[in-house]
């Protein structure tokens, strides 16, 4: 069991990190990397909408998050010449800290009561984003710095992205990194205590308190942490497009993170990814289509929603239970 | 002042008529209509198609709006969101169907009516001045008065027609309404359509003063959204309130707060966050829903 | 000794409506004392005082003399004094097991965090919440059902995955939300074993809300009778049984029949 998903693991690194830079360069796709990196970010994100909807709340305000992670990791670069590197953590926190003061109150509503909130919070953002002076309005912030060299004991471990030849494959490498260790402690967190606990406050809250399960406090962590991973996801985007505007992540980029989830399967850690995969680069792909791209997009997408009510991975379920 | 309390009247009678839809569907269903915006503006596209491409008269534009949605909004009831509810794990799936329908109108009014934004030529000229105390146009005022008398239509249909007596039970408890013999699944296509239809006819009144164009949809269903969070969703009476609070605000805001610029949706926000830690079911809705 | 659960005057009002009015008794240590009343009483609110899930108008429950009304239920539970559900509140899509195995979260000695890392303590833990688990599968006869998913098991089981849940918890005091409603003879006799070994060999003292008489009858060691929101009676079974008040309030509702 074990070693299959160490297989599983292996596996999924040869493919982004192999076979995905071999087919560019056969392909001479180079415009994928830049999709790929997006879609990699974008399921960053995801990863934390997912989690909230793990505790049963659903989240459509992830791109409030991902814009103040974008502008907290940018003014911290361009103003007070802190390391990239280290925004990329604060970013995270700072979004985290936000969200416990947003999540104390609204963190009580359910169902369709949070998702309204959630949402008009990412119009909240882009507001503040226009109005406050640090954020310097509708202009945004341009021409940030590429990230500088990481070294730990003065030994190089990520180099300047100025120095390299390819930046496009080092924001690749560079994202995909990122979204493996989201995944990773997205996978610990459910399948170890905490998750187990999300999972009774999804299906039942009263229940859970009974249990003696503090829920309001867990409520918070998970909407904690899921702002987290929605802040260094901001973050890396605006490093990566070397610019930010308060349009950067708009309310259609919330509903899209939820979709992404929703998408892929709820009940599947790994939904969101694929979520994120398919419907970033099916958009993308159809291109192609010019004006009836948004056309076919949705029509698709209601298509799924009627065939797959429960998600892609839901035709793993069935397959198993024939076997 | 009495300048502020007009034009926030103005404002609330559209919005209050657009939170009506909405609350509708929401309190049928359980279903969060995204694309509720997008029905608004469709619903100001066939209007301005009716009156400026047909050369039609402005009424016949309304009502052909009125007519295109509700037909709209009763097929996506019963070949969409009936069979994702009957079928789904979830409540929330309807969300994403929802969204769907959301990005798909974009894509129809894209198709059909282009980029461009939309109007239509001045039903009546003049303007309404009490002693520079409130000026209004007259097309405005004409427009008030219709959204308000639309919605007394509304509440009167809501609360003495049998098919608006049958919805309220509906909304107030399903199992029981069934149990009383009410047909659940056609009252739902009935009420979605209805909701869509008012979503039109608002489009189909604002499309004279503002005009349309592809890209109000979304923050249209924004505003709907806050309204009903205001008001407490799927309340007739909570829909109505929430509208004419957030047009107050608005017209408020817009005035006092102008000196520190674009900050009035910001102080609205702020003000409902607030609001909703001390009563999260809002003004009129039940805890909880 | 003082009394492991003390009710003092607690009074619910719901707007104009008084659902309980300044009803006081105790329950002692190892005890198992039945609320009983017609449908209506005001049963079910005191029940949701009593383990803090709505507050308290006025007055309070006492745990071991500590004040536990207005604390969160939470805090109740980790107390020790845990509430059961009628039958529909359990974790719909977890098997069994896994229900249990989460209601032991009050047992963990490790820390979220110390969990997410996977410390040697959350390893320990696990394997005896596991050990419990089974432990407690075993007690409440559910083993051939141990991993089916909780959605789909019929009524009866539900009752008894309730009461494993609140099980899993080591309580001190174990409040039933009438256990035997809706059970046939049969399924109403084991239910009242179970009750009995609940107590017998666990030490659990029990509270229950009920209005099957004859199984009160039967189980319970003292009786509190409740009628529009007031206690009207408290004794033994047989006391209670001979009581003019008690029985006034049976006669006065359609319940009459079906106890006395």
């Amino acid at each position: 069991m074990n070693a299959k998903k160490l297989m599983g693991f292996a596996a999924f690194l040869l493919v982004v990190f192999v076979f995905v830079p071999m087919f560019i360069s056969a392909t001479g796709r180079w415009d994928f990397y830049y999709t790929l990196t997006s879609v990699a970010l974008l399921s960053v994100g995801a990863a934390g909408v997912w989690l909230t909807f793990y505790i049963g709340r659903i989240n459509i305000g992830q791109g409030a998050y991902a814009l103040v992670g974008g502008y907290v990791s940018t003014i911290l670069v361009t103003q007070a010449g802190v390391s990239f590197w280290l925004t990329l953590p604060l970013a995270g926190l700072f979004c985290a800290f936000i969200s416990v003061l947003i999540g104390f109150p609204i963190l009580r509503l359910r169902g369709v009561y949070f998702a309204m909130v959630t949402l008009v919070l990412t119009e909240v953002a882009r507001l503040s984003a226009l109005a406050l002076p640090i954020t310097n309005g509708a202009k945004g912030i341009t021409s940030i710095p590429q990230p500088g060299e990481l070294s730990l004991f003065g030994l190089t471990i990520i180099p300047a992205f100025g120095s390299l030849s390819n930046p496009r494959v080092g924001f690749y490498v560079m994202a995909v990194v990122l979204m493996i260790i989201t995944y990773l402690v997205l996978w610990r967190i459910v399948n170890s205590r905490l998750g187990h606990l999300c999972r009774s406050l999804q299906q039942n809250e009263e229940l859970s308190a009974s249990i003696g399960v503090n829920t309001a406090y867990l409520r918070l962590l998970a909407y904690a942490i899921s702002s987290f991973f929605g802040g260094i996801a901001g973050a890396m985007f605006a490093s990566i497009a070397q610019s930010i505007y308060p349009s950067s992540f708009v309310v259609a980029d919330s509903v899209n993170f939820m979709l992404y989830c929703f998408l892929g399967g709820l009940g599947y850690v790994f939904g969101p990814m694929l979520g994120t995969l398919l419907l970033y680069f099916g958009w993308d792909l159809l291109s192609i289509a010019k004006e009836y791209q948004l056309l076919i997009y949705s029509g698709v997408m209601i298509l799924l929603m009627l065939v797959l009510p429960n998600g892609v991975l839901s035709l793993l379920d069935k397959k198993e239970s024939r076997a | 002042m009495e300048q502020i309390i007009a034009n926030g009247l103005y404002l609330g009678a559209q919005y209050a008529l657009i939170a009506l839809g909405l609350t509708l569907i929401f309190s049928l269903m359980n279903v969060l209509n995204f694309a509720h915006g997008q029905m608004y503006v469709f619903g100001g596209f066939v209007t301005y198609t009716v009156v400026v491409q047909l050369g039609l008269p402005f009424i016949v534009g309304l009502f052909a709006s009125a007519i295109v949605l509700a037909i709209m909004g009763a097929a996506i009831e019963k070949f969409l969101f009936a069979p994702v509810v009957r079928r789904s794990k979830r409540d929330e799936s309807t969300m994403l169907l929802a969204a769907g329908v959301a990005f798909f109108l974009d894509a129809v009014i894209l198709l059909f009516f282009g980029e461009k934004q939309r109007g239509v030529p001045k039903i009546v000229n003049g303007v309404f001045n009490w002693d520079m105390r409130i000026i209004m146009p007259y097309d405005r005022i004409l427009i008030g008065v219709l959204a308000i008398l639309l919605i007394v239509v509304f509440i009167a249909f809501m609360n003495y027609s049998k098919t608006g007596r049958a919805m309220r039970a509906l909304a107030q408890d399903k199992m029981a309404a069934q149990l009383m013999g009410v047909n659940v699944a056609r009252y739902s296509m009935i009420g979605f359509a209805l909701g869509a239809m008012l979503a039109g006819l608002v489009g189909g009144l604002l499309v004279t003063i503002t005009g349309v164009n592809l890209g109000m949809g979304g923050p249209t269903s924004i505003k709907a959204f806050l309204m009903i969070m205001i008001g407490g969703a799927g309340v007739i009476s909570g829909a109505i309130a929430g509208g004419f609070i957030l047009g107050m605000m608005e017209s408020v805001g817009l005035t006092v707060l102008s000196a520190y610029g674009d900050i009035t949706y910001l102080v609205i926000f702020a003000t409902l966050m607030i609001f909703l830690a001390v009563r999260p079911q809002g003004l009129m809705g039940k805890p909880w829903g | 000794m003082t009394p492991i659960l003390q009710i003092k005057n607690i009074t619910k009002r719901y707007g104009g409506l008084t659902a309980v009015n300044d009803v006081s008794f105790d329950v002692n240590k190892g005890e198992i004392l039945s609320v009983i009343g017609p449908n209506g009483a005001g049963k079910s609110t005191l029940f949701k005082l009593i383990s803090s899930f709505v507050p308290a108008t006025s007055g309070e429950v006492l745990f071991n003399g500590t004040r536990i009304s207005s604390l969160a239920p939470h805090k109740v539970a980790q107390m020790g004094v845990v509430r059961t559900f009628q039958e529909t509140t359990i974790f719909r899509s977890m098997t069994v097991r896994e229900n249990i195995i989460v209601s032991h979260h009050l047992r963990s000695k490790a820390s979220l965090f110390g969990f997410f890392i996977g410390t040697k303590q959350a390893k320990e833990d696990e394997a005896a919440f596991a050990a419990s688990a089974d432990n407690i599968v075993d007690f409440l006869g559910l083993q051939a059902i141990r991993n089916e998913l909780a959605s789909n098991l019929p009524q009866g089981h539900l009752r008894a995955l309730g009461m494993a849940i609140g099980l899993a918890t080591d309580p001190k005091v174990i409040l039933l939300d009438e256990p035997f409603a809706g059970m046939n003879h049969d399924e109403t006799m084991k239910m009242v074993n179970l009750v009995r070994r609940l107590r017998d060999e666990r030490g659990v003292t029990v509270l229950l809300v009920e209005h099957d008489m004859p199984a009160v009858m039967k189980i319970s060691d003292r009786i509190v009778c409740i009628n529009f929101g007031q206690k009207i009676a408290e004794g033994t079974p047989k006391e209670i049984r001979e009581n003019d008040k008690v029985i006034e309030a049976y006669l006065g509702s359609e319940d009459a029949a079906i106890g006395m």
